[in-house]
């Protein structure tokens, strides 16, 4: 039987690639987020990053929240030039491949087929990834540990629970409120005041990272790498 | 000279409120805000916006019956509407979308994804 794979685009030259690309696989295209949340696919699912009604990395979270979808194949693709930090980015939010587009078509063959091989022995759920790695800093969010280097970072509860919010939310910006919304273990008495103070100290704990968690005046934080 | 297209962006979270409008205004549009939707319903129906940013979780209703009652106003019919919200829940979002929403962004957002998409739903280069 023919492997099935279902592309989410809306380029005409995306899907003349992919046909070309995947000769041999039986393929189905859906050109928005709206009609495959309409209708999701089983199996393997290859998303632009660009939609025109949502982004890639948006109906990622989408489909990983809903037990109907969680347990899919994702494979994102990105426009421009390779970036290892956009790869690693589209692997933390949810997807389990990352290709900048136009991918090398054996590369993408090879790799789809491989991913699927695998999920046809044995069907893992979706896992969250086991660490985040920036060069010498890497957070276990099982562990609840931060490492810079050799060095154990000394963090409160509260301060690593604001690094992992971050790191599930990178190039995104968080307000305050969300963050006592969403962090706080005392969201109502905290107040905005107490979310900078928290954020200096986590910054002076990260060292030279500190820095990737940017200020955004006057509304909140976005943590970039 | 041409005038600047017009947002609407409806938000009971101020912090959101702001910055959503920062970013409207980045992508050369003038900016019109409220803070609920009843407020946003008033200011859509008077100022005829370019395309309206709506929030899902309003305090006096949802973003989505504000959606539905914008649309019956024959101004506002083919208006673009973006929902912006923490809402990611599968059938939520497909609700919104079927509303003949232009676009689904969830909260925390990437500013670049939201300003690319003001600027594709005002046609704007």
């Amino acid at each position: 039987m023919k492997p099935a794979v279902s592309c989410v685009t809306s380029d005409p030259s995306a899907r003349s690639f992919l046909r070309s690309a995947l000769k041999g696989f039986r393929l189905g295209f859906f050109p928005t987020a709206a009609s495959v949340l309409k209708s999701p696919p089983r199996g393997l699912l290859v998303i632009d990053s660009t939609l025109p009604d949502m982004s890639g990395r948006d109906l990622i979270s989408v489909l990983r929240g809903d037990k109907k979808t969680a347990a899919l194949l994702i494979v994102l693709t990105g426009a421009g030039p390779y970036s290892p930090a956009a790869a690693a980015l589209s692997l933390e939010n949810g997807a389990d491949e990352y290709f900048s587009f136009p991918p090398e078509a054996g590369l993408l063959r090879a790799r789809l087929l491989n991913l699927l091989a695998r999920t046809a022995v044995v069907s893992p759920p979706a896992q969250k990834p086991a660490e985040y790695c920036f060069g010498a800093l890497r957070i276990s969010p099982e562990a609840r540990t931060a490492t810079l280097g050799r060095e154990r970072l000394k963090l409160t509860a509260l301060e690593f629970d604001i690094l992992l919010y971050f790191l599930k939310n990178q190039g995104r910006v968080v307000a305050r409120t969300v963050l006592l919304e969403q962090v706080w273990r005392d969201g109502l008495e905290a107040g905005p005041r107490a979310v900078d103070k928290r954020i200096e100290k986590l910054r002076a704990r990260l060292g030279k990272f500190g820095s990737k968690l940017r200020t955004v005046f006057g509304l909140g934080y976005i943590f970039k790498m | 000279m041409t005038r600047r297209p017009k947002v609407l962006v409806v938000d009971d979270e101020p912090d959101y409120l702001a910055i959503a409008a920062r970013i409207a205004a980045k992508a050369g549009c003038s900016v019109l805000t409220a803070p609920d939707a009843s407020e946003g319903i008033k200011q859509a129906e008077k100022e005829n916006p370019s395309m309206i940013l709506l929030d899902v979780g309003l305090p006096d209703m949802s973003g989505f019956e504000a959606a539905r009652r914008m649309r019956k106003v024959p101004a506002l019919a083919r208006t673009p509407i973006i929902f912006f919200t923490v809402r990611s829940e599968l059938d939520m979002v497909s609700e919104g979308l079927k509303l003949g929403a232009a676009g689904y962004v969830l909260k925390p957002f990437d500013p670049d994804d939201l300003l690319a998409r003001i600027k594709a739903a005002v046609l704007l280069p």
